[in-house]
């Protein structure tokens, strides 16, 4: 019983101090490269991102919610082939402010992963993967479901319509 | 005094490490690698040889793994004696007053006589030289794969000449009356001078479109012949062969040519990614002229603190099972199979491996004992035949050794044979072979009868097995054990060996084995 009680305690301070430590990384979610590839197919954002993790599938996964984030928060750079792409949310209040809704949204599984897929051929390879100091560092191709994603946001009350100002 | 050289030893080496730190990030390994084009000119030095040096040239097809510019020079001519090799600066010279980068953009974009040019055979090869991933980008793409053959203007870059000098051919004759013919030649590569800039300039000012005016049409024409664009040395090999003809002998260089540029002209060597481990594979194939056996060296990448990428090392691997990819990717390019044979970790799937090309040559020295002669001193050579993708690799094999304990009477055992090396790790490698040789004990003597060689040896029958561990890939250590099973042929053996004493029995050899 004793022994139950002290796993029981041990578990939840553990996930305490995960969610604590998500909560913390999710505010200063910020640190990753993405670049506009070629003009995606009608709807979609077609971009290189990068992402970091212990292993290399982890890694794989933050670049997609590295993806889906530039989208709703940052926009998207241009490169010489594509113009800019701006952000489906631009004030940035609105991480901090929708924070339930975006920490389930991006949750391991989260919805997030209906509005991206990954093109890269295989696994990330060459110079698209990278062991750095505590894991790997992967560039892969993805495909975001760009006006879905916004759709979505609008939908849920987290972005403003076009429509909503007139 | 001291202080001051101490100060001066220590900012030259600061300096050094650091320069040296800067030459190893620079010196990244990637996995870009795309089609090279060539054409190949000779060099004539107005002699007699000039027709069968230029027909050996202008026959020569490098392999699948170039595209060929067709381009209108054949030939550049240096005056001087064959005796001698032509020097990097004559060469340069020759390259300078020949206008080779315009000849190959006239090549590449089909210009003919009025001027008037087209992208048909750029947009061919930027799709042949699609790999899947540019296919599947493509898709994800609102341009679509038509975009596929744009990649072919970034081929234009990759356009070389390589000039082909002959020299030192000299004509054999032997006893029986049987000519031949051997040359030495060297190949001497250039790669066309392009930039972005220099691109744009060209389609701007000398590409001529339908509905131009006359005017606009000789400005075009004028600008093309007025074209200056600098022709860039790269790299220079050497070969040498022989043949019945010069042609052949010359013919036969060229291959040796190629093989040296592609060690030297790091564009040029094949770079790809593994896609998958057990077995190891890579989307590459006959396109890149790989074959059974071709040696492959593994990179994996790091990040420095500082974001200073490198690639690392991790061993050698071999082509085993070749896959066909001669067509156009649709994104499921059949790949290729690889034996890892050296590297102390397991390849793994997205690390890069770059052409290495060796001579599948192995060369082992060391010291032999047993039989036939006591002690011996062991040369041995295994030239590669075929590896699987099990592990499994065939070999024939030479040996010769010479016993050292009776110099005067010159006793040299010499072998060939066939062994078949099973893996049951990378690191080592267990072959039983079997050798039949000759052991030959040769005393000078007036006796110049025909049968003289057979009747001074003995028929040696050496099966065995041969154990090889890798210490620094390519040096090895190895270590054989054989039965020498020695049958006298001739009287003047059995009469010598009463002196020398070679028998049949165990024989024990060890030593260092490096692979060219």
């Amino acid at each position: 019983m004793i022994a139950l009680t002290v796993l029981m305690t041990v578990s939840a301070v553990s996930v305490s101090a995960q969610n604590k430590d998500r909560r913390k990384s999710f505010q200063s979610w910020d640190n990753y490269e993405i670049t506009t590839e070629k003009v995606g197919v009608d709807g979609t954002k077609f971009v290189k991102v990068w992402g970091f993790g212990k292993t290399v599938d982890a890694a794989v996964m933050n670049a997609k919610e590295n993806a889906v984030h530039a989208c709703i928060f940052r926009g998207i750079p241009g490169s010489a082939t594509a113009m800019s792409t701006p952000p489906i949310c631009p004030n940035p209040d609105t991480l901090v402010s929708n924070e339930d809704y975006f920490q389930t949204f991006f949750a391991p599984g989260g919805p997030y992963l209906a509005y991206v897929s990954m093109t890269t051929d295989g696994v990330p390879s060459g110079t698209d993967k990278r062991k750095v100091k505590g894991g790997y560092k992967v560039g892969i191709y993805v495909q975001v479901m760009y006006d879905n994603l916004k759709r979505k946001l609008e939908h849920d009350g987290i972005a403003r319509k076009l429509s909503s100002g007139f | 005094m001291l202080k001051r050289v101490f100060i001066i030893a220590i900012a030259v080496l600061a300096s050094s490490v650091q320069l040296a730190a800067q030459a190893k990030v620079r010196d990244v390994v990637t996995s870009d690698y795309n089609r090279n084009s060539v054409s190949f000119v000779v060099i004539q030095r107005g002699d007699s040889n000039d027709s069968a040096t230029s027909a050996a040239v202008a026959a020569f097809n490098p392999g699948a793994k170039f595209d060929i510019n067709n381009i209108r020079t054949k030939s550049v001519r240096i005056r001087k004696s064959r005796d001698e090799a032509v020097l990097q600066t004559e060469v340069n010279e020759a390259v300078a007053a020949t206008p080779f980068a315009r000849d190959i953009l006239g090549a590449i974009f089909n210009r003919d006589s009025n001027g008037m040019m087209d992208d048909k055979t750029v947009r061919y090869r930027g799709n042949y030289d699609a790999k899947d991933q540019d296919v599947i980008n493509a898709r994800a793409a609102r341009i679509g794969e038509d975009a596929l053959g744009d990649l072919g203007y970034a081929l234009v870059k990759g356009s070389y000449v390589v000039l082909v000098d002959y020299y030192d051919i000299e004509r054999h004759v032997d006893k029986k009356g049987n000519v031949s013919y051997s040359t030495s030649a060297r190949g001497y590569a250039y790669r066309i001078g392009l930039d972005d800039g220099t691109m744009n300039d060209f389609y701007e000012q000398c590409w001529i479109y339908d509905d131009d005016d006359q005017a606009t049409r000789s400005a075009k024409l004028t600008a093309f012949q007025n074209l200056a664009i600098d022709m860039v040395p790269v790299a220079s090999a050497s070969s040498y062969s022989s043949s019945e003809t010069v042609q052949g002998a010359a013919s036969k260089c060229l291959s040796g040519i190629v093989t040296g540029l592609e060690n030297n002209i790091s564009a040029w060597e094949v770079a790809v990614a593994i896609v998958g481990t057990k077995p190891l594979r890579a989307k590459i194939g006959t396109k890149e002229d790989l074959y059974n056996g071709a040696r492959y060296r593994a990179y994996s990448y790091t990040e420095d603190n500082n974001g200073n990428l490198k690639s690392v090392p991790r061993g050698y691997l071999r082509a085993t099972e070749i896959s066909s990819n001669t067509g156009m990717s649709i994104g499921e390019t059949e790949p290729s199979e690889f034996y890892q044979i050296s590297g102390l970790a397991n390849i793994e799937e997205g690390w890069t491996i770059k052409q290495s090309n060796d001579a599948r040559i192995g060369v082992m020295l060391g010291p032999r004992f047993g039989a036939p002669g006591s002690v011996m001193v062991g040369l041995d050579a295994d030239w590669l035949l075929n590896v699987s993708t099990n592990g499994t690799m065939q070999y024939v094999l030479g040996t010769l050794a010479l016993d050292l304990g009776n110099l005067n009477y010159a006793p040299i055992l010499i072998g060939l044979g066939y062994g078949y090396g099973l893996h049951l790790t990378r690191l080592f490698e267990f072959m039983p072979y079997g050798l039949l040789g000759l052991d030959h004990i040769g005393v000078s003597s007036g006796d110049e009868s025909n049968d003289r060689f057979l009747r001074e040896s003995a028929l040696v029958l050496e099966p065995g097995i041969r154990l090889c561990a890798n210490v620094a890939y390519p040096l090895q250590v190895f270590s054989k054990m054989g039965f020498d099973v020695v049958l006298p042929l001739g009287d003047l053996y059995r009469y010598y060996n009463n002196y020398v004493g070679h028998q049949t029995g165990l024989a024990v050899e060890f030593g260092a084995k490096w692979t060219f």
